[in-house]
């Protein structure tokens, strides 16, 4: 089908939603880089940081080809009511508990995601989903080995990640506000939209966090935290976006 | 990234091998002269042992240190290309230091008694890193010619004796090169770009020149000690030595970008092909190794601080019939 | 005094500068698992190093990481380093061969030579 100004619009939504999360969490979790729980966690959970940026890249890409600025200035040069990241991916990396459950949640939403844009009709967004598979399964691998092993370990790790769980859930929630171009998304077959993708998330995540031996978080009363999408975030990604730019703003007109 | 063994000679000479048994001794030094390696199990002498666990240990935790003058600039490295390669170059020296204590552990020395030596200071690693990276261009200087300093010993050091660190060594070196190309890729973006940039990097270079050339250590003193590590394949050079070959390869290359060394004696001496140069200052190159230096107390703090915040993680999944043995080779 | 550092990574983590903690204890980084890793399908695995890890499904995870985040790799083994049996080198003699063995050696057959003779006899007659 031909697609009008407002599919467009609602395609560049998507790829910011999804690119800007990608970013920003790959730039918190970067910090961990040096200070992981042990050497060989440290190095995987780089390669995930790594991953994520890398991922946000071609998806900028893509939104290069619709007209959109060149990835760098994108990325590196707006400001935070700019970003259409949820809000869960811009709070500083905490103690491990919040770090491993974010990355929980956030991985398995990437992979429904992505494998729901496997099929888009949008072809680059379709090549990006297929590419980028097996980066991601590693990364719900890690996340699932990590919740499962802590799950039947000590009760007092037990119970720092079952706060986590229950605390952040709302904040998981707001990944999945509503975009103002849901219809023209899912009429288009662009993306079948953030209710289908919620609740195969909500499916996935439940059985998994059941099955190692977590109380679920009662999702129909959790107050999700919505806003990052449409611009209103905490007051955390500024002071994270002037910190990514500090180096490029020296000299603006320099290649770096 | 690692520059030479730093080894005090307080050893009275004649007693490094007065215990062992003569036979056995002669032995293992044959197997080394005729270029084999000695694997964990073999019998070695005890100051083998232990001259080995000194210089590996220290060689991993200046790489786990290391990643943190450059881990720095992580968060504000400019643009995807960058970011992505710093963080893979921190990352790889963290990989490293995970192969290098493992390499120090079929030695029969554990990870955590290594670790608690490195956070109470009863361990040394390389003295560039208790320097402070103040800007941009000071992680690109490190990322080229620290890490060219590294591969300079680390290549020596390949062809040592002792199997595992050769092994780990190996890998290692592959990998270094990498880094290498990318900082020399960053300082000469900085070098060729504008007016800003190049002062960046020709003031992190001034920095940077005294600690890269205390990188290789003092002159070696022509000691038995000496001799005899040599002799095992321990150490593989003179620490004068790699400096030279550091020189003759990285001098030119810096001075054809058009930047400039703060040592008005650097030259290469035409009669005897090698480089002369202001001898450093090897007061301050003990007192900043013995502890005194601009970062050494925040370097060892958030070593222990990243070892505390762990502590839960770790305790929360460790199963109590493991049963530690050091690994294999 | 809490660190103010050059590394706003360091700053946030409001470390004391004279902090004594994080010293660590007997086993907790773990036991240790051997990696093998298998290049491509059809070759043998080759052992490539070890991690430190909880349990085994983790040491996967960490040596997916550590040991293939460059090269090709198709397929991974762990095992638990204390349940390897190895060899002494001391006891390496035992693999010598001697060379009343060289019935194990192809190059101990040469059959040609009887072949040719048998032959030549066979003509005489």
């Amino acid at each position: 089908m031909e697609f009008t100004e407002k599919h467009v619009l609602g395609l560049k939504d998507l790829l910011y939603r999804m690119s800007d999360d990608l970013l920003i969490l790959g730039h918190r979790n970067s910090e961990w880089t040096g200070l992981g729980p042990i050497l060989e966690e440290d190095i995987a959970f780089s390669s995930m940081a790594q991953d994520k940026i890398g991922q946000s890249l071609a998806l900028y890409q893509i939104l290069q080809e619709l007209g959109e600025n060149e990835p760098d200035v994108v990325a590196f040069m707006r400001n935070a009511e700019a970003f259409h990241s949820c809000k869960m991916v811009e709070l500083p990396i905490g103690e491990y508990d919040f770090s491993l459950v974010r990355h929980f949640y956030f991985d398995h939403q990437s992979a429904i995601r992505m494998d729901m844009l496997k099929d888009t009709v949008v072809e680059p967004l379709q090549m990006v989903a297929r590419k980028f598979r097996g980066e991601i399964k590693y990364h719900t691998m890690h996340a699932d080995t990590w919740m499962k092993i802590l799950g039947a370990g000590s009760a007092k790790g037990k119970e720092r990640m079952q706060k986590a769980i229950l605390e952040n859930a709302g904040l998981a929630l707001g990944m999945f506000e509503l975009s103002d171009y849901e219809v023209e998304l899912s009429e288009s077959g662009i993306f079948a939209g953030e209710q289908a993708l919620k609740s195969t998330w909500i499916e996935t995540v439940s059985q998994k966090l059941e099955s190692f031996g977590f109380n679920v978080p009662d999702w129909d009363t959790v107050t999700p935290v919505y806003g990052g999408r449409k611009g209103e975030h905490t007051a955390d990604l500024q002071p994270l976006l002037d910190e990514m730019t500090e180096v490029f703003r020296i000299d603006p007109a320099a290649e770096w | 990234m690692y520059g030479n063994t730093y080894i005090e000679n307080s050893e009275k000479q004649n007693k490094l091998t007065a215990n062992e048994d003569p036979k056995k001794l002669a032995e293992f030094e044959a197997r080394i002269a005729a270029g084999d390696k000695i694997e964990p199990h073999d019998w070695m002498p005890a100051e083998y042992r232990k001259q080995l666990v000194r210089m590996i240990e220290q060689h991993a935790h200046s790489e786990i240190i290391g990643s943190l003058p450059e881990g720095t600039w992580i968060t504000r490295a400019p643009g995807f290309r960058r970011k992505l390669a710093l963080m893979a170059k921190v990352q790889d020296e963290v990989g490293h230091a995970q192969l290098l204590y493992s390499a120090a552990e079929t030695l029969g020395k554990s990870r955590e008694d290594m670790l608690n030596d490195l956070i109470k200071g009863n361990s040394k690693y390389s003295n560039v890193f208790n320097y402070p990276a103040l800007t941009w261009a000071d992680s690109a200087v490190i990322a080229w010619l620290i890490d060219a300093g590294a591969i300079v010993n680390q290549l020596a050091n390949s062809k040592g004796s002792y199997g595992p660190y050769v092994r780990a060594l190996e890998r290692i070196c592959a990998e270094e090169s990498f880094h290498l190309k990318y900082g020399h890729d960053n300082v000469v973006f900085l070098a060729t770009g504008t007016p800003k940039q190049r002062e960046m990097v020709q003031e992190a270079l001034t920095r940077w020149w005294p600690p890269i050339m205390h990188f290789f250590g003092p002159s070696d003193k022509l000691s038995v000690h000496t001799e005899v590590l040599m002799r095992w394949k321990v150490k593989m050079g003179s620490n004068d030595d790699m400096r030279q070959t550091f020189l003759d390869m990285y001098v030119p290359k810096i001075w054809d970008l058009g930047l400039t060394l703060p040592d008005p004696n650097l030259k290469k001496n035409e009669e005897t092909g090698k480089w002369d140069y202001t001898e450093p200052d090897w007061d301050e190159f003990k007192r900043v190794i013995n502890g005194d230096g601009p970062c050494n107390k925040e370097r060892l703090a958030v070593r222990r601080m990243a070892e505390e915040k762990g502590r839960w993680v770790r305790q929360a999944i460790l199963k109590k019939d493991s049963q530690y043995v050091a690994p294999l080779s | 005094m809490k660190i103010k550092s050059l590394d706003p990574r360091i700053t946030r983590a409001k470390i004391d500068e004279n902090t004594q903690e994080g010293v660590l204890n007997p086993m907790d980084h773990f036991q240790t698992y051997e990696v093998f890793e298998q290049k491509k399908r059809g070759t043998h695995h080759c052992h490539v190093g070890s991690v430190h890890a909880p349990s085994a499904e983790m040491a996967i995870i960490f040596a997916k990481e550590q040991y293939t985040r460059r090269g090709q790799c198709v397929n991974l083994w762990v095992v638990k380093t204390s349940d390897v049996m190895v060899t002494e080198y001391l006891d390496s003699d035992i693999f010598e061969t001697t060379e009343t063995k060289s019935y194990r050696d192809p190059n101990s057959y040469k059959v040609m030579d009887r072949i040719k003779a048998f032959k030549e006899r066979q003509t005489e007659l």
